[in-house]
């Protein structure tokens, strides 16, 4: 048993705190749970046994049309593809620069790098609209409009402050010492970086992917403002999409949803310590 | 000496790709976008003009951007009370050695991994009027017949929207105060405990905490868009807009880009002057730590 609650068990009299607590939080988690239990729920059952007020009661049979519905549309197909095509360079391109430049920030400082290095980390918390224009208008000068190329290159700039970040608090955590004494065996800042100080900071590769990856499967904004043609539709979009396309078809709409979620919800499952590490750090150590 | 002059290579080498890219397609475009609300550019051509502070005099004669202030001021407010107190709660609930805290932390985490479309159609199927969760259960305690339709009433279209994102915002705000909470030292809680500190002081000791989540809450409220995208769109008559909102309609919709600029150098301002305050409120955090 905890430290903490060795005076309360000892007590003669019996402490109700802990069951309270434990009952409070229960009935918060069902409130909490009750949204997404609803489009599981949702996803298994036929559009009628939803108009009909049967969406909360458990469904008596596995009705799975839905699913097979949503897996076999090829429009859905080319969603996701595109939006894997989005995440993965963005993910691995951000983190590249951010690994370069954090490196930079916490081995090589200089004067008025400091500056730099938050002037950069400020660029995380500005709404993506003050950019939106401009961006739109370069896009649109160097023909990549309705490509997926703007989302790869505007995930990769937008990541760069959160990377920085991550990466520079990374590599401060790495002994001085080390790098000195790979420099005066001869070694160069490339081969500290990439056999010193990357190798120890797989943690961080870690967190950053999982948080990265995350936000640009999510995104919405870029794509509606830079794709027009539906192959070029990331999953997000199409989900919008098709909601006006099978409208009063709620099963399906909740069966994509799901669809749509499951790659971030399996990041979740099983990255869950990065993830939520990376949250923090980047809201925390600013 | 020759290993300084390496370094300043090395620092060069490295730095350049990462503030190229930055500042090819963030830094650059901030300030054209200053440039472009000087104008009255329509989204297309190289037609258009200089129209000196005409968008940013329009804005006070513009009702739509009013009401979208007002909202957005509103929904900061909301991300301070919502979020912040309810992460608050849960954090010192699922603090205090609860058994299976971990459990509860995944299940009140869970929702931020879901994208805002997705959040936001969730919750557009609980304010569904005819069977949506919310309707179901008013009824099943008044014993009515509500078919009220909350996402298309202008009283509530808004409040509505903000309740489904505090519910996914709420996580985020309870793991920075389980951060900040197990971040004071055990040692430190014990002789609370011993001394019979009160939740109240608790309180207090998690006040960097509160500064992080509290600034968090209102910088994602000015970036809430897509929720609202998905579940009003602004409307019903603009009672829901928000000036991220308001800033896409007119740029994108109506090709207001030259306004629309406008706007979102307002959006900047604001967004600026939160970042520089919190920023400053860490510094004063850190050195109570140090």
């Amino acid at each position: 048993m905890n430290d903490r609650y060795a005076s309360a068990t000892t007590s003669p009299s019996f402490n109700p705190w802990p069951a309270a607590i434990f009952v409070c939080l229960t009935v918060l988690a069902v409130l909490f749970l009750a949204p997404t239990i609803g489009v599981l729920l949702s996803s298994l059952k036929t559009t009628q046994d939803i108009a009909l007020g049967k969406l909360w009661s458990l469904p008596t049979s596995l009705y799975l049309d839905n699913f097979a519905t949503v897996l076999t549309n090829p429009a859905i197909h080319t969603y996701l593809l595109n939006t894997l095509l989005i995440a993965v360079p963005a993910t691995a391109g951000s983190i590249a620069l951010g690994i370069l430049s954090g490196y930079v920030f916490a081995k090589l400082p200089f004067r008025g790098s400091d500056i730099l290095f938050l002037a950069i980390v400020a660029g995380m918390f500005f709404p993506p609209q003050v950019i939106l224009i401009p961006l739109f208008r370069l896009f649109n000068g160097l023909g990549l409009l309705d490509t997926l190329w703007p989302m790869i290159f505007v995930h990769i700039a937008m990541g760069i402050p959160i990377c920085t970040l991550m990466m520079r608090n990374f590599f401060a955590t790495v002994p001085a010492a080390l790098r000195e004494a790979a420099i005066i065996e001869g070694a160069s800042e490339w081969q500290v970086l990439s056999k010193v100080a990357l190798p120890l900071s797989l943690p961080a590769l870690a967190v950053l992917s999982t948080l990265q990856f995350t936000w640009i499967w999510n995104d919405f904004l870029w794509p509606l403002i830079f794709t027009q043609s539906d192959d070029k539709r990331t999953i997000m979009l199409g989900l919008v999409f098709l909601q006006g396309q099978y409208s009063v078809a709620w099963g399906i709409q909740g069966a994509l949803s799901l669809v749509a979620s499951l790659p971030t919800l399996i990041v979740f499952l099983f990255f869950q310590r990065y993830f939520i590490k990376g949250m923090t750090m980047g809201a925390v150590k600013g | 000496m020759n290993l300084e002059r390496d370094k300043t290579l090395w620092r060069l080498a490295m730095l350049i790709p990462p503030l190229a890219v930055f500042g090819v397609l963030v830094v650059w475009p901030l300030f054209s976008s200053f440039y472009y609300s000087f104008t009255n550019w329509n989204g297309f051509g190289a037609n258009y003009r200089y129209v000196g502070l005409d968008n940013f005099l329009q804005i006070f004669d513009d009702p739509l951007f009013m009401r979208a202030i007002v909202n957005t001021v509103i929904w900061m407010l909301a991300a301070v009370i919502l979020p912040t107190g309810l992460g608050l709660v849960l954090a010192l609930l699922i603090d205090s050695q609860v058994p299976g805290a971990s459990v509860f932390k995944s299940i009140f985490y869970l929702p931020i991994c879901l994208s805002a479309i997705v959040v936001g159609q969730i919750w557009v199927w609980i304010y569904q009027p005819d069977w949506g969760l919310l309707n179901t259960a008013i009824n099943l305690v008044t014993g009515g017949d509500s078919h009220f339709a909350w996402l298309a009433k202008p009283g509530t279209a808004l409040y509505a929207v903000i309740a489904a994102w505090s519910w996914q915002q709420t996580g985020l705000a309870m793991v920075i105060f389980l951060a900040g909470l197990t971040a004071i030292p055990s040692d430190l809680v014990e002789v609370c405990h011993i001394e019979g500190a009160s939740t109240g002081q608790r309180i207090r000791q998690v006040r960097p905490a509160t500064v992080v989540v509290v600034a968090l809450g209102v910088i994602n409220s000015l970036k809430g868009f897509d929720v609202l995208y998905i579940m009003t769109g602004g409307g019903p008559f603009n009672t829901s807009d928000t000036l991220a909102m308001h800033m896409y309609n007119e740029s994108f919709k109506k090709y207001h880009m030259g306004y629309g600029s406008a706007i979102s150098v307002v959006l900047f301002l604001i967004a600026l002057a939160i970042i520089f305050a919190y920023f400053r409120q860490l510094r004063k955090v850190d050195q109570i730590y140090e």
